[in-house]
């Protein structure tokens, strides 16, 4: 580190400085073109022959997607109903106050496709942290030293009152949808069931690799010395009599319960038509759905709804993606005019 | 939940190596166009104005890296009709939308693209992928349940049209603005680091820097006569701190150093230094010239 000071009166200039380094220079970086940073460089800028017809090109690219989105999305037929019961006069009305079956009809156009039943519910946050860590992942893989000591996150269903060890444990498994729905169609003043096909409704990861039953041959050996969740009717290895592969944790319908949603209005895949009778989808005609009211929404101001609809490749009806991206590639295409204005009045001149 | 760390570390990975390989203008630039270090000493890139914009492109970038999967998952489901808006696809979703936009955020910036520079981006991207294929995988589910409870998400959301073109969307939105604004500035308002890139992209190399005159006319300031290599010697030495005085402002005695003999001695009397300094007008800074003139006096 050299210092300079001048000295007035003898007009020299004396330097002192550090005597140790000065032949040795071992700080010094290596004149390497890493070090130096002198590494052959690709140097990009922003120049009005890249960004302009960039622009241009994006936009009409998103323009003709989002065209074909919108004409996707339009294409999808889609019917609800709501069936709270909240307001006298809608289906349900009566459903509310007590366990009844109750029926609705509607008509049905012509479909294209299979077509997927869907519960809906609204107002009804599965998103909330604690309830969404209230489960035991290790007791739903089936390993039984968890059956009979739940983990701790699933409190306070964790335990009943009498100290028994409850299988499924949480909040979310407690909460079970459980309302069941049988459609007919009308046809000549006689009602013919639909048949609804359950199968494979769930992700495949979440039946064959995350959710397995105990090895227990009967089942029903392993929940020996444990309770059913509170809220629900049946154990669990029981839920489905018609389908003995159908019991314990990989019912479809837990599974489709159990994967919880991201939003407090959400649908959840209850069956899909099946294809054996109606390979085309469902024919137009007169439906009506029964429907056993269990599920007591109303405390929370939840409502609950059916939805009818058919799947395209870009999935359900969703009008956004189509809208966003028609507007999206429209203002890009008015900005790569506005660019190209500015460009042409202001270009900046080569000389400083 | 336990996955939020991913995204940190391969941002975290690609924030901490990008500055490490910045390059700048090299040094002759440097000297060509002193006005480069205006803006670092004028505090144009670091002030409470850069902070606000900066502040304004945040809420806007974070507003539209939710709304814009909230909005495009609502109600739809897979195209085989099973569920895709569950917590875990959407938490998927807005994550790889955010880790897009802010690899294309770090691209748009960076302006030197040397091969290190397109190993780390790359590589960055592709390890946000591996890693969250691999934590979302079976293996590591059967060997931590409770830890790794997102098994099978991306694989059953991300071969989704729909979750794809809502990610193009939101990165595109979060972008171009930004690719607009700048390109807008550098038509209207050209900074003096954009002026000297374009320059430097038009041109070749300008003449080298005013120091080879210097040595044609074998005129040096011992002020950079110092800082050559070779001259500590002599300098610790202090045989030149001599008590009799000198006609010319000499900096250095004749003496019989060894090293002396290799270099000729050049001294600067006051024309010489006048000229030198005219002849800097505009390529040394002011610094520089008051050193010179130090030396004169």
């Amino acid at each position: 580190h050299i210092l300079s000071h001048y000295n007035h009166k003898h007009k020299y200039i004396s330097l002192e400085f550090n005597v140790k380094n000065q032949l040795k220079f071992t700080n010094r970086p290596d004149n390497t073109a890493f070090t130096q940073q002198r590494l052959p460089a690709w140097q990009p800028i922003l120049s009005a022959g890249i960004v302009i017809p960039g622009f241009v090109l994006i936009g009409l690219a998103f323009i003709g997607v989002g065209v074909a989105l919108f004409v996707t999305s339009r294409s999808i037929q889609v019917l609800e109903r709501d069936y709270t019961g909240d307001e006298s006069g809608t289906p349900c009305a009566s459903c509310a106050n007590s366990n009844v079956q109750n029926s609705f009809g509607f008509c049905f156009p012509q479909s294209q496709g299979p077509v997927f039943f869907y519960y809906g519910l609204s107002n009804y946050f599965q998103n909330y942290r604690r309830y969404g860590t209230s489960k035991d992942d290790n007791q739903l893989y089936g390993v039984l030293k968890y059956f009979t000591s739940p983990s701790d996150n699933c409190a306070p269903y964790a335990y009943n009152s009498n100290n028994q060890p409850i299988v499924p444990c949480g909040s979310i498994a407690n909460s079970m949808f459980n309302d069941t729905f049988k459609l007919y169609q009308t046809v000549n003043g006689t009602r013919q069931e639909v048949s609804l096909d359950g199968k494979g409704i769930a992700w495949w990861t979440d039946y064959n690799i995350k959710y397995r039953n105990p090895t227990n041959n009967p089942l029903k050996d392993a929940f020996n010395g444990t309770v059913k969740p509170i809220y629900w009717s049946k154990p669990a290895y029981e839920l489905d009599t018609s389908d003995p592969s159908n019991n314990g944790f990989v019912n479809q319908d837990f599974l489709v319960w159990m994967r919880r949603a991201a939003l407090p209005d959400f649908r959840k895949l209850y069956r899909r038509i099946s294809q054996d009778k109606y390979p085309d989808g469902l024919p137009a005609g007169n439906y009506s759905l029964e429907i056993t009211y269990n599920y007591r929404v109303y405390r929370f101001s939840g409502k609950k709804k059916v939805v009818f609809s058919n799947v395209s490749w870009m999935g359900g009806k969703n009008e956004f993606l189509g809208i966003a991206y028609l507007v999206v590639g429209s203002m890009c295409v008015f900005m790569s005019i506005v660019m190209l204005i500015v460009y042409a009045k202001f270009k900046f001149p080569d000389e400083e | 939940m336990t996955d939020y760390f991913i995204p940190r570390s391969a941002e975290l990975s690609l924030c901490f190596s990008e500055p490490l390989f910045l390059q700048d203008v090299n040094d002759r630039w440097s000297l060509q166009h002193p006005q480069l270090y205006c803006p670092g000493q004028k505090n144009q890139y670091f002030n409470k104005k850069a902070f606000a914009s900066c502040v304004m492109h945040s809420c806007y970038s974070s507003l539209i890296l939710f709304f814009i999967p909230w909005a495009a998952m609502r109600d739809t489901v897979r195209d085989d009709g099973k569920d895709i808006a569950n917590y875990q696809s959407f938490a998927l979703l807005t994550q790889t939308c955010l880790l897009i936009v802010v690899f294309t955020q770090l691209c748009l910036d960076t302006y030197y693209w040397s091969a290190v520079n397109h190993f780390f981006v790359w590589g960055s991207i592709a390890a946000y992928f591996a890693i969250t294929f691999t934590m979302y995988s079976n293996g590591m589910f059967y060997i931590f349940t409770s830890t790794f409870p997102f098994v099978g998400t991306a694989r059953n959301s991300l071969n989704q049209p729909n979750v794809w073109l809502t990610i193009f969307l939101s990165s595109l939105l979060c972008i171009l603005p930004v690719v607009a604004f700048r390109f807008i500035l550098i038509q209207l308002r050209p900074t003096i680091n954009d002026k000297v890139r374009y320059k430097m992209r038009k041109e070749v190399l300008p003449a080298p820097a005013p120091r080879r005159l210097l040595r044609r006319r074998s005129t040096r300031s011992g002020y950079a006569f110092s800082h050559s290599q070779g001259y500590g010697e002599l300098i610790t030495s202090q045989n030149f701190l001599m008590k009799r005085p000198l006609k010319r402002a000499s900096l250095f005695p004749q003496t019989d150093s060894p090293i002396f003999q290799n270099q000729p001695q050049h001294y600067l009397d006051h024309q010489q230094i006048k000229k030198l300094t005219d002849s800097m007008n505009g390529g040394l800074s002011l610094l520089l010239k008051r050193r010179v003139a130090i030396l004169v006096t």
